[in-house]
């Protein structure tokens, strides 16, 4: 008997000595360990399959595009698809479904664990909340990016390959093709991480996110009619900023100088960076009420 | 465990008629709608376009008025089909906004919480617990919509004469009818995305996806494909389309353009259609359909879970 106390204190002050050294490996393994619950959660409840559809949606539409193609001139000239991408991608994945998934998936990841009423097992858990933040918000992103860089890519094949197969290999594997592929597949990624923090702090402050969701699509979608100062509080002109074919955005747009790659990409991240802070310093002091919902 | 109390009876008080007991429910529930302030701030809000739309009739026929502003109002804002259109339009996208608000918890909470037993060992039919719910939706986006719609018009008829009324009477119908058909597909959608998600944000973010991503895929399928037919996927443009032709606006030609983009065939004038009313109708009555069935199927007062 003496022994098992014996070797169980041993254990804790092991722990203790490891806890109070290297914090950060202990987060580390909580991050990773958090991750791994939500990933499963994320990818393989019933939640999931909305997300499964929105990311669907453009292959099923390119893949019927593939098999009727229109007789129009912009499908029968190799040249003109990447615009006709550029189109599908600003107009339909972009603005659209990356912004419901990732409105659907982090407003969910603390407002979804109050209506399921399991958040207390996390808050009793023995996890500093910052870290909780961060391992459910690298969950939530490494599935959004996972799922629409699969769309992106997939819905850019679709495209081009059925209909030009060796022109399509050549541009892919010897010309501009792959380097329009990575810089959408960075927009995707970018708008992941800058949408991704957006609503997590949405689902963190507010009881009913759907209004604020609303007014932040509307904010978005009216991106265009906006003054070049007011352009830059949104998500969408750093992103629409970086993409590599630009897309006419109509008659009454209101023209503003692109933002340099140098200056979208830190400005999401720092941008990302501060909301997670502040999201670590709002469920410090959270106190679970699961009345109501 | 035996029981010596002999006091308890059976309920020997007036019950309600069968016909009315599903309106027990939105007298519960339209009291409890009311207790958020948000709700009601956004319900008096949608108050703001008809009070604008009767100062508008007003000025019309006021002979002072016209002349203080020196504008001719009659030439700059007719009041016709047109007016009342856009009234409709108008007054239908602030009730979907309500809707997203107010329907998803009225379902959602009884199915999450288990409570539909309490309603359901009552003489209380599934129907009827149904029906009791969207009451509720009915009515508060009735107040919004066609109930001022149709204020506005008797408003116009009664200071431009009877000839004017009788003939734009068709006007109440469309106004009425037009809205109906929006009240009720968006309580079924309401009801049934709630009924099937069970949680009511989610259902809120479900609600508002359902119309907002279809519309973007329906727009793109029409941009590819230089057709409207993917107007048929996009709720909002389906109720436009069927507005329009309640009040003789809806016209099948879209758009009309010349172009040489089709290789082979040189110049060619492309002339895009919008799907016809029927069509649109058609799709309104199989969404209608789709959710009835999801209640049917969802509603019930016990579940067996796997």
């Amino acid at each position: 008997m003496s022994v098992t106390v014996e070797a169980g204190e041993k254990s804790v002050t092991k722990e203790e000595k490891l806890t109070t050294n290297s914090p950060w490996s202990l987060w580390t393994r909580q991050t990773l360990a958090i991750m791994r619950l939500e990933l499963m959660k994320n990818f393989l409840t019933s939640r999931a399959i909305l997300l499964y559809l929105l990311a669907g949606l453009p292959l099923a539409l390119l893949a019927v595009l593939a098999i009727f193609p229109p007789p129009s001139h912009e499908f029968q000239n190799f040249g003109e698809l990447s615009l006709v991408y550029a189109v599908v991608y600003g107009g339909l994945i972009l603005r659209t479904l990356v912004f419901f998934g990732c409105a659907w998936l982090f407003m969910n990841l603390f407002r979804g664990e109050v209506v399921d009423r399991s958040l207390h097992y996390y808050f009793l858990a023995p996890v500093r909340r910052e870290v909780l933040v961060v391992g459910k918000y690298l969950a939530g992103l490494v599935t959004t990016i996972t799922l629409f860089c699969i769309s992106t890519l997939g819905s850019m094949m679709l495209l081009y390959f059925p209909r030009f197969p060796s022109e399509s290999t050549q541009y892919f594997f010897g010309g501009p093709g792959m380097s329009q592929a990575l810089v959408y597949l960075g927009i995707t990624v970018l708008a992941c991480v800058g949408y991704g923090a957006v609503f997590l702090i949405v689902g963190l402050f507010f009881r009913n996110p759907i209004i604020p969701a609303l007014l932040i699509y509307g904010w978005e979608w009216l991106n265009f009619l906006l003054p070049p100062l007011l352009k830059k509080a949104s998500v969408i002109h750093y992103l629409h900023s970086l993409a590599p074919v630009p897309v006419s955005e109509g008659p009454f747009a209101v023209l503003a100088e692109p933002t340099p790659a140098w200056v979208s990409v830190p400005s999401l991240v720092i941008f990302t960076l501060l909301v997670i802070a502040l999201a670590g310093l709002h469920i410090r002091r959270m106190e679970i009420s699961y009345a109501g919902d | 465990m035996a029981v010596f109390e002999n006091a308890y009876k059976g309920y020997e008080g007036g019950l309600t008629p069968q016909w009315s007991r599903f309106l027990v429910l939105p007298r519960y529930s339209l009291r409890d709608v009311f207790k958020s302030k948000l709700f009601t701030a956004l319900f008096c809000l949608c108050f703001i376009y008809p009070l604008v739309a009767a100062i508008l009739v007003y000025l019309h026929h006021n002979a002072n008025a016209i002349q203080l502003l020196q504008i001719n109002v009659r030439e700059l804002l007719p009041i016709n089909a047109s007016f009342f259109l856009y009234f409709v339009q108008f007054q239908g996208w602030c009730a979907f906004l309500l809707t997203v608000i107010v329907a998803p918890p009225l379902v959602s909470r009884d199915l999450a919480n288990n409570a539909l037993p309490l309603y359901l060992y009552r003489p209380f039919s599934r129907a009827e617990y149904v029906l009791g719910k969207m009451s509720v939706i009915v009515v508060l986006l009735s107040l919004i919509t066609w109930v001022p719609g149709v204020l506005l018009f008797f408003l116009q008829a009664y200071l431009e004469g009877a000839g004017w009324l009788w003939r734009n009477l068709w006007m109440v119908g469309a106004i009425f009818t037009g809205s109906i058909i929006w009240i009720v597909l968006l309580a079924l959608l309401a009801l049934a995305i709630s009924a099937l998600v069970k949680w009511r944000v989610v259902a809120s973010g479900a609600l508002l996806g359902l119309f907002f991503v279809p519309s973007a895929l329906g727009g793109i399928i029409n941009g590819l494909f230089q057709t409207r037919i993917g107007h048929l996927i996009s709720p909002g443009a389906l109720i436009t389309n069927i507005w329009s032709g309640l009040f003789g606006r809806f016209a099948r030609e879209a758009d009309r353009y010349t172009t040489n983009s089709i290789p082979g065939r040189g110049f060619v004038e492309v002339v895009l259609l919008e799907p016809p009313l029927w069509a649109c109708w058609l799709m309104v009555a199989l969404v209608c359909a789709f959710c009835l069935w999801l209640l049917a199927r969802k509603v019930r007062a016990y579940e067996v879970v796997k």
